[in-house]
């Protein structure tokens, strides 16, 4: 009975282990997924620079830019967190990293938006610095979607 | 002219209380994905609305019965509790996408816990329905409501191509999952069952009778014609700001963003609050449907023109659900993500309570010389295909783009 | 009355909404009452009651557990045919509700609804 049994758990156990590594974040970030982040990043930081540039107008109203920020900064940690701990391939490792810190700024700055929801100065200097965030985001993706597949 | 006045602030009433936040959330995704490229899709759904609504509002205005009283004579008890059960989970989904919505929007005005603002809203929303009659409901939500024309001002103001805007109203259809799936979500979050449900109600709350036809009939072909240039006015100036940055606007606030841009700090409560005004009014609508749908089905008295003395158990009913909304709401899952839901099986329930109004509205047994025309006839048949094909295609599209998510 | 007719009574009178002489909403009609040969419609039947009868059988199991048994004066109620005035948009009854024990669930004393702050 015993003997019989045991084969079948560890077949069990082996196509358990092989749905698991499927499923998403247990595995390898493909270039694909990680291009897809990025390409969130980019677009978190348009919007970042939308509202850092009401903030620098004073055309806004600071509840509007705290709440915002704080969604949109939770939604920048969350990929951020994500993307580093995910294992990427071989092939993407340097972008991933590079998108890890992008991110991390990007909370950071939505972070600053949301002490200072008011500070006309404040906003001045994190628009100009979600733009350049957006540009490296984009970098990023230019040579995600422009490298040969090895 | 006393009744063309009437007639007039009923028109703006209707297109003040058009949109609801189903439209607030995927007009916008659209636009953003696909920049003008929907605009057929809106223009469809709205037409849809406009016809179904006609129709109710003259089945009711004729024969005092509003839908689900339809409902159970000409579909018997069996296939109408199928229909009751389907349009009551959809309607509380939309209460809870709705009551969400409108907690959002009070914390991007007053930025308190979530919470707070949910329970708030909800106790607002029962004050504002305990003291006020159901006309002064209705034109105050659609009076403020106006204030979403800042989105019109807006498209105008970012003075896009219009040429390509012109362009987006031709219809097109293209293999992307998502694409059709936006195609479906845009047109059934124009076509929101509730919306026609308490329409219908609302006329026999209202007193229509066969003088009502014609006010009926300018409702629907002016009121939702503008209301659709409203909805409209959310793709073009998504699609004009957020398509070429690539943003996602996954958060109500979002929406808001691009009247902010143009107007600054008056263009942005104006959309805040316009947008506050649809979705709170959307929560009552939508509650009211579904206890409206509950009291018709089983033969209760209904109505806030009752009063809750005389219609006991349709005032309760009313209350739990707005109560079982909120738990939905404080459970945690996304507003946003409720409102897709709900937008996609809204769908799915709608051949269900539309084919029944369409053949009483065709049959002159009961509507006498009020019977649909040709012109009504044949909409209303190439709507009811139509709609089919989107309530088969929804759920599915659904699944394949992961909600959306691409 | 000829088949034809009694069909196109059924059609129109069943699931019908009912309202007392005062316009009051008191119900639907759940089932008919058919009597005699040839059949006459003897009396209209109203409640709760009387929903697991009108569901596919294999579900009626479960609907008369939801529902409740058959309590003939409680959750189902008898009506009879010549209180019935006339039938329009809707079925009118000769009498208000209370004599026939419907609408009941409507009964405001029943809801306290006068504790209510508004009242």
């Amino acid at each position: 009975m015993h003997g019989r049994r045991r084969p079948g758990i560890a077949a069990a156990l082996v196509v358990l282990g092989i749905f698991l590594c499927l499923f998403p974040g247990c595995g390898d970030l493909s270039r694909d997924e990680l291009n897809r982040g990025v390409e969130s990043l980019s677009a978190l930081a348009a919007q970042g620079e939308l509202i850092a540039n009401g903030v620098a107008r004073d055309a806004t109203k600071s509840t509007y830019t705290r709440v915002m920020a704080k969604t949109l900064g939770g939604e920048a940690e969350h990929e951020a967190e994500k993307l580093a701990d995910a294992e990427p391939e071989a092939t993407v490792k340097s972008e991933r990293n590079a998108a890890v810190h992008v991110a991390a700024e990007l909370a950071d700055l939505f972070s600053e938006l949301q002490t200072f929801p008011g500070d006309e100065h404040h906003g001045v200097l994190v628009e100009k610095h979600m733009g350049e965030v957006k540009e490296q985001a984009d970098a990023i993706v230019a040579r995600l979607t422009g490298e040969p597949a090895k | 002219m006393k009744s063309i006045l009437k007639i007039a602030l009923g028109i703006i009433a209707a297109l003040g209380g058009f949109l609801d936040i189903g439209d607030l959330v995927f007009n916008t995704q659209a636009g953003a994905l696909f920049r003008y490229d929907l605009l057929w899709a809106v223009a469809l759904g709205t037409l849809g609305i406009a016809v179904y609504a006609e129709m109710c509002g003259r089945v009711a205005a004729v024969t005092g019965r509003p839908v689900f009283d339809v409902i159970r004579m000409r579909l018997g008890f069996g296939p109408g509790l199928v229909a009751l059960v389907a349009s009551t989970v959809v309607n509380l989904l939309t209460v809870a996408a709705e009551l969400g919505g409108l907690a959002i929007i009070l914390q991007l005005l007053f930025d308190a816990e979530f919470s707070l603002f949910v329970v708030l809203a909800a106790i607002g929303l029962v004050i504002v329905v305990a003291l006020l009659p159901f006309g002064g409901i209705e034109r105050i939500f659609g009076y403020c409501g106006l204030m979403m024309i800042v989105f019109v001002a807006t498209a105008v103001h970012q003075s896009p191509d219009w040429g390509e805007v012109a362009h987006g109203f031709i219809p097109s259809l293209s293999s992307s999952k998502l694409y059709l799936y936006f195609v479906v979500g845009v047109f059934a979050a124009a076509l929101m069952p509730y919306e026609v449900h308490f329409y219908s109600s609302g006329a026999v709350e209202e007193g229509w009778d066969k003088s009502s036809l014609r006010e009926n009939r300018l409702n629907a072909a002016i009121g939702y014609a503008l209301g659709g240039v409203l909805a409209c006015a959310l793709v073009v100036v998504s699609g004009y700001l957020f398509h070429p940055l690539g943003v996602e606007p996954g958060d109500l606030g979002t929406v808001a963003l691009p009247a902010q841009g143009a107007y600054g700090e008056t263009g942005l409560l104006l959309a805040l609050g316009g947008m506050m005004f649809c979705v709170g009014g959307a929560a009552i609508d939508s509650s009211f449907s579904a206890s409206y749908n509950l009291a018709q089905f089983l033969g209760w008295e209904w109505g806030r023109y009752r009063g809750p003395k005389i219609a006991p158990r349709f005032t309760v009913s009313w209350l739990i659900f707005l109560f079982l909304a909120m738990l939905i709401v404080l459970s945690g899952i996304n507003p946003v993500e409720i409102t897709e839901y709900s937008v996609v099986f809204a769908v799915v329930a709608l051949p269900m309570t539309y084919l029944p109004i369409l053949m009483i509205a065709g049959d002159r047994s009961f509507m006498g010389e009020h019977a649909n025309g040709r012109i009504s006839t044949t909409l209303g048949w190439v709507y009811f295909a139509l709609i089919v094909v989107l309530a088969v295609a929804a759920v599915p599209l659904l699944l394949m783009t992961n909600g959306g998510g691409g | 009355m000829n088949e034809q007719g009694e069909i196109l009574v059924i059609h129109r009178l069943l699931d019908e909404q009912i309202l007392d002489s005062e316009g009051k909403r008191c119900g639907r009609v759940d089932d008919i009452e058919l009597q005699g040969s040839p059949p006459r419609i003897t009396a209209l039947l109203v409640g709760e009651g009387l929903y697991p009868r009108r569901v596919p059988k294999r579900l009626r199991g479960l609907a008369r557990r939801l529902a409740g048994p058959e309590r003939w004066g409680a959750n189902a109620l008898r009506v009879p045919w010549e209180r019935v005035d006339r039938i329009d948009a809707t079925l009118h009854l000769c009498c208000k509700a209370e004599e026939l024990g419907l609408g009941e669930g409507d009964d405001p004393e029943r809801w306290m609804v006068r504790r209510l702050p508004w009242n």
